[in-house]
């Protein structure tokens, strides 16, 4: 019976400041409403409306393509990073330590930082060391503005990544190692057969939750690029907001973010299903 | 033992939901409060020092003033809440029009503290939209007037005239390309900052009702505003080298530096430019966007207005405060320190930027009558980018159909 009093300040929390604001939210999805003043119930129109919507299908293009790529480096520099600060290594603590700061920082702070490194610092390094490519700034590049708003995201999310890949890398045991050591495997080796298996798990929830941050973009464009120039980095969540808030398109992009809703859970389904099958068969 | 646990625990849980619930709801103040919400980032302090003399005078108010980047999308998610403001200063723009077309703001029309304002200024506000036939749910503060900023020392140095057309304009921009002084200093990373020259072309070389033909689905863009969009390209042309990162802060800057004989943005801008370097000399003359001198003139629009909450909770102290803010002196002050048209009949301003515009025939801002939900800026933006005309107007027509035909109320001025 207590256990039923101390959840229940949670629960009416969750309940009141999260699912009926969803469900209101589902509910404006098939009305007009700016948000305020009067509306009328469009039906699906606001669902039809969508599949038709370029602005819609770009950034839809945008987020998955982002979201991928951002996913597979952060990933991938995280765990080499782990394993690198996972070694007998000197001011292993201290390097630990450094390399967690991008996580405790705000990205908008951070992000204004870097929109001004991209703007400003980097051209004028690339034009007094001759490289053309670079002396103009990347972010008012339709073409390359993706990468500085990348930059950004994996420099932020690899720390917090390599915390929970670290705390992977503490339930190998010892003996493994020195057995595979035993029989010959080389560094490579012991990585693929021990390592990797062991901490099959982790990868999983890294890659999940990462690609689920990473379809959510939203601080980072803000501050890099606002989605511009032009629309070229408009996420998903950032044309909910402009569009919704700004454009005054609310029952709209409501329609949008259910949409959205939808595909990143079954995104999260999917790939969960899929990368458990595959740990499970490793090990 | 079992039972006193779950009787605390429950005391607890009542206690923290309770707390949670009820918020802040506190009030140690007797005074009635007034929300003000301000738009105006440049005029922060001054609305501040405004507030804080008001309630001087009046001891039983209290105004907390909000201050907000970003205006209309921060007065949006207060409305989304149902939390209106009682006082607001707005700019008279699309999204104005749109929040009084819904009937959140009071009506003034038959207000006798509009009879002072600048006819022509109420009539903007009234176009802009209005909660009910013939409501004016505004009262204009201030006006702007959008051209062409110069510098007055580069033009007198190199003895080159003001241009009344745009073959004079083209040949002022060679004049300074020969003295290796760039012409214009874009401001391109602000996709807002590129309607500010479209205003004037388009209203210039398109009909004056295109858009009410637009609305009505009888012309588009690709046909109307071809010229328009070609000139604004030629402009783009004869900027600073590498002009993609450049944004406001930096380009008023480096105008006020001298590192650009003109700088295509409007009258607002002054104060902005004048911070870096207080005495420069900033002159304004309108953008010719055709060869008929006489179709030259300043695009202008309420840069300022003030208006209140439809039914707010303290009508009695909402007029109190905005008949405070209506006295000439405060809307002359105003105006000399924001570089704006004082909106008050027999009101003027001597600044050098607003010397040719005060007698200059105006057209209003095309961007006000475009649908928000289309993101103009960026586009125009994308436009100067990569120079597909076709592309962008047609991108234009698409967008402004598909969105005229998912909304059913909002476009254009009041529709209900």
């Amino acid at each position: 019976m207590s256990f039923f009093w101390m959840v229940l300040p949670a629960l009416v929390l969750f309940l009141v400041f999260h699912t009926i604001p969803v469900l209101q939210g589902i509910f404006y999805s098939f009305t007009d409403s700016a948000g305020y003043g009067a509306w009328d119930f469009v039906g699906l129109s606001n669902y039809t409306a969508l599949f038709s919507d370029e602005r819609v299908l770009s950034a839809y293009l945008f987020t998955f393509q982002f979201a991928l790529v951002a996913t597979i480096l952060v990933n991938g520099i995280a765990l080499a990073l782990a394993v690198g600060l996972n070694g007998r290594i000197r001011f292993r603590n201290a390097l630990r330590g450094i390399y967690f700061v991008p996580n405790i920082l705000a990205i908008l702070v951070i992000g204004y930082v870097f929109n001004y490194l991209f703007s400003n610092s980097l051209p004028e390094i690339a034009s007094a060391l001759g490289i053309e490519a670079l002396s103009t700034s990347i972010l008012a590049d339709p073409e390359l503005a993706w990468v500085g708003v990348l930059a950004l995201a994996v420099w932020q999310a690899v720390a917090f990544n390599v915390i929970i890949y670290l705390a992977g890398l503490q339930t190998v045991p010892a003996e493994l190692y020195e057995a595979a050591a035993l029989d010959g495997a080389g560094p490579w080796r012991r990585f693929r057969g021990v390592t990797l298996p062991m901490i099959a798990g982790f990868v999983v929830v890294n890659t999940v939750l990462s690609l689920k941050n990473f379809l959510q973009v939203f601080d980072h464009v803000v501050a890099m690029t606002n989605g511009g120039p032009g629309t070229a980095t408009e996420s998903i969540s950032v044309l909910i907001y402009k569009g919704g808030f700004q454009g005054g398109e609310y029952g709209y992009q409501i329609a949008n973010a259910v949409v959205f809703m939808a595909v990143i859970a079954l995104f999260a389904v999917v790939q969960f299903r899929v990368m458990r099958n595959r740990g499970v068969s490793h090990a | 033992m079992d039972q006193r646990r779950s009787t605390r625990a429950r005391a607890l849980a009542a206690a923290l939901t309770a707390a949670v619930l009820a918020g802040c709801s506190w009030h140690g103040d007797q005074r009635t409060t007034l929300v003000f919400f301000q738009f105006k980032t440049e005029a922060m302090q001054y609305f501040k020092d405004l507030a804080a003399r008001f309630e001087a005078e009046n001891p039983d108010i209290r105004v907390v003033v909000d201050n907000v980047p970003d205006a209309e999308t921060a007065l949006r998610t207060r409305l989304v809440k149902g939390d209106v403001p009682d006082v607001l200063t707005l700019n008279g723009n699309g999204p104005f029009g749109e929040f009084a077309s819904a009937g959140v703001f009071a009506d003034f029309s038959r207000d006798p503290l509009l009879r002072d304002v600048k006819p022509a200024y109420v009539e903007v506000l009234r176009a802009l939209g209005a909660g009910s036939p013939g409501a004016v749910n505004g009262i204009p503060f201030s006006a702007n007037a959008s051209g062409v900023l110069y510098n007055q020392d580069l033009f007198a140095q190199h003895g080159v005239r003001v241009p009344r057309t745009w073959s004079e304009l083209m040949s002022v921009v060679k004049a300074f390309e020969a003295k290796g002084i760039p012409p214009f200093y874009a401001t391109r990373a602000d996709a807002w900052t590129t309607l500010s020259p479209l205003a004037p072309l388009t209203a210039q070389t398109t009909a004056q009702s295109f858009f009410t033909e637009r609305f009505a689905g009888r012309t588009t863009f690709e046909q109307g505003w071809r010229e328009a969009v070609d000139k604004l390209g030629t402009l783009f042309d004869h900027t600073q080298p590498n002009p993609g990162g450049t944004g406001y802060e930096d380009g008023t800057t480096a105008f006020a530096q001298g590192k650009s004989a003109m700088l295509l943005l409007g009258s607002y801008a002054a104060p902005q430019i004048r911070s870096s370097k207080p005495k420069f000399t900033i002159g304004n003359f309108a953008l010719p966007a055709t060869d008929d001198a006489a179709r030259t003139e300043f695009v202008s629009g309420v840069d300022l207005l003030v208006t209140a909450h439809a039914d707010g909770d303290h009508p009695a102290e909402t007029r109190r405060f905005i008949e405070f803010l209506m006295r000439p002196q405060v809307v002359q002050d105003y105006a000399e320190a924001q570089v704006a048209i004082p909106a008050l009949k027999g009101l003027k301003n001597q600044d050098s930027v607003l010397a040719l515009a005060d007698e200059g025939r105006t057209s209003g801002f095309m961007d006000h009558q475009f649908i928000p939900a289309i993101p103009l800026g960026p586009l125009t933006q994308q436009y100067l980018i990569d120079r597909d005309r076709t592309r962008y107007l047609r991108g234009l027509d698409s967008t402004w159909d598909r969105v005229a035909k998912r909304r059913t109320w909002g476009l254009g001025a009041v529709r209900r």
